[in-house]
């Protein structure tokens, strides 16, 4: 029995220990300065304020996209929240519906604006 | 009868356990590794732009669902009012502490009384605190929903249930109460463009203080969620770490075609008390070209399901086989507030066949605690 618990406890330290570390390496690269991301960007041959325009639009429609995908998989048709409440409920659903990362940051943009 | 196993085996569905364990685990580590390998998200899919948050402060929100549902079970009317408080405190970026309570109560005729009888029941859904550590990782701690399958987790309030009637199998794996008390790591990662892998891993410790009743276990469930065609396939896996120390699994499966309002859902699952499935369709008449506006509010239902009994009785599930169908239509006046009914009916041996009835509202509302408006 002893033994048994050792070898689940160690196996879920590896994990977490393993998963924290990914993440960790991970955020690394997501918290770019937003000038670098820009510079990633695959709009970078247009003008800046229509490459502008263009990626708000592209970002609009990619969010709502995944709103549909992910939120339409148990509720209905879209609500509309006040902003700092949908910080709240993204944050809620992405622990209950374990949305990605990606998919939360898209949806929460689409609903703030 | 008694049922006798040789240390042999026991030491080897053991070794089962922990490999299919050491599998869940390790798949979706191996492959958040691999993401963080790569280039960034911009560079190399333009439909995966990296997204700066706005800077906002989230607001404590607090939520409940009430529902109203007649239930006319083989003649016999049952009277079921229902209030779900749901309440959500983050703090900082990374923590959030929700809850959710329900409040039910059944009631019933009293053969030789007037009127009807029944009693208050409380029970605390879950009560968690959650760390969001990194993209791939949440810890959570508390109170939690049992994640088998995905019906417990997602589907089970009566604001978003499509049919008032628990699936037959829901008790499997979910434990005396749907929850679970202890830790659970959890997450949702995309593993190739077109390819998003979630998945939950749980241990829970034994309680028997009601509200808070769980059982010991260990479990684990990872789900491959396909965007594009918005499907959704699974698996879970639960080991009881009390009684006769058996395992769980099941499957689930979710499909919204993108050209149709249609959802379709199916779970099954197998333990030592039973095992069975359900399948169901919900179609939203929005497409429909007559009366538009009428027809848009619309949902049409439908859920076939069978349960054949285990070798160990659990009093939460039928004590026979038993099939069911059921045909539902619900009427939405607000996405948030709806009219639902259906009717069933159920075949079991042994006086088990009678028709269920449902009629009943379901409304559910959002308030923010402070300013929810950027300030």
């Amino acid at each position: 029995m002893t033994s048994r618990r050792v070898i689940l406890s160690s196996l879920l330290a590896l994990v977490t220990g393993t998963l924290l570390l990914a993440g960790s390496s991970a955020g690394q690269q997501v918290d770019k300065p937003a000038s670098a991301q820009t510079t990633n960007s695959t709009i970078h041959s247009a003008p800046p304020a229509a490459a502008s325009a263009q990626g708000d639009e592209a970002l609009r429609v990619e969010g709502e996209k995944r709103f549909h995908a992910n939120c339409g998989r148990c509720h209905q048709s879209p609500h509309k929240f006040p902003p700092r409440m949908v910080m709240t409920i993204e944050r809620h659903m992405r622990v209950r519906a374990t949305l990605t990362d990606e998919d939360m940051r898209l949806i929460v943009r689409y609903l703030t604006q | 009868m008694m049922l006798s196993v040789s240390p042999s085996s026991a030491n080897q569905a053991r070794l089962r356990c922990v490999a299919v364990l050491l599998a869940l685990f390790l798949v979706p580590a191996v492959f958040a590794q691999a993401q963080t390998q790569g280039p960034t998200l911009g560079q190399t899919d333009p439909n995966s732009p990296d997204v700066i948050l706005p800077e906002l402060s989230a607001v404590p929100i607090i939520s409940a669902g009430l529902a109203y549902n007649t239930f006319f079970q083989g003649g016999t009317p049952n009277l079921h009012p229902l209030v779900s408080p749901v309440i959500l405190i983050p703090l900082g970026q990374n923590w959030l502490i929700e809850s959710r309570d329900t409040f039910e109560i059944n009631l019933a005729p009293v053969p030789g009384e007037s009127g009807y009888k029944g009693y208050l029941q409380k029970e605390v859904d879950y009560l968690q605190v959650d760390y969001i550590a990194n993209p791939f990782l949440t810890i959570t701690v508390g109170r939690y929903l049992t994640p088998f399958g995905v019906y417990n987790e997602r589907l089970y309030p009566v604001w978003i249930r499509d049919l008032q009637s628990d699936p037959l199998i829901l008790p499997i794996s979910t434990g005396p109460s749907g929850a679970g008390t202890g830790a659970m790591l959890r997450g949702g990662f995309k593993a190739t463009p077109k390819m998003e892998i979630n998945y939950a891993t749980y241990f829970s410790t034994l309680s028997r203080d009601t509200p808070f009743d769980s059982d010991r276990n260990i479990g684990a469930r990872a789900g491959i969620f396909l965007p594009g065609p918005r499907l959704e396939v699974g698996g879970s896996f639960q080991h009881l770490l009390q009684g006769d120390r058996s395992n769980a699994f099941g499957f689930h499966f979710a499909w919204q075609p993108p050209p149709l309002p249609l959802d379709i859902r199916a779970e099954y699952a197998r333990s030592d008390t039973g095992s069975g499935y359900w399948i169901e369709s919900a179609y939203r008449l929005s497409q429909v070209p007559v009366w538009h506006d009428e027809m848009r509010r619309v949902q049409l239902v439908a859920r076939v399901q069978q349960y054949y009994t285990g070798k160990v009785v659990d009093p939460d599930l039928p004590g026979v086989n038993t099939n069911m169908f059921e045909f539902g239509m619900n009427y939405y006046f607000r996405d948030d507030f709806r009219f639902v009914s259906s009717y069933g009916r159920q075949f079991a041996p042994g006086g088990g066949n009678f028709n269920v009835w449902t009629l009943g509202i379901t409304y559910r509302f959002v308030l923010p605690v402070g300013h929810g408006d950027i300030q």
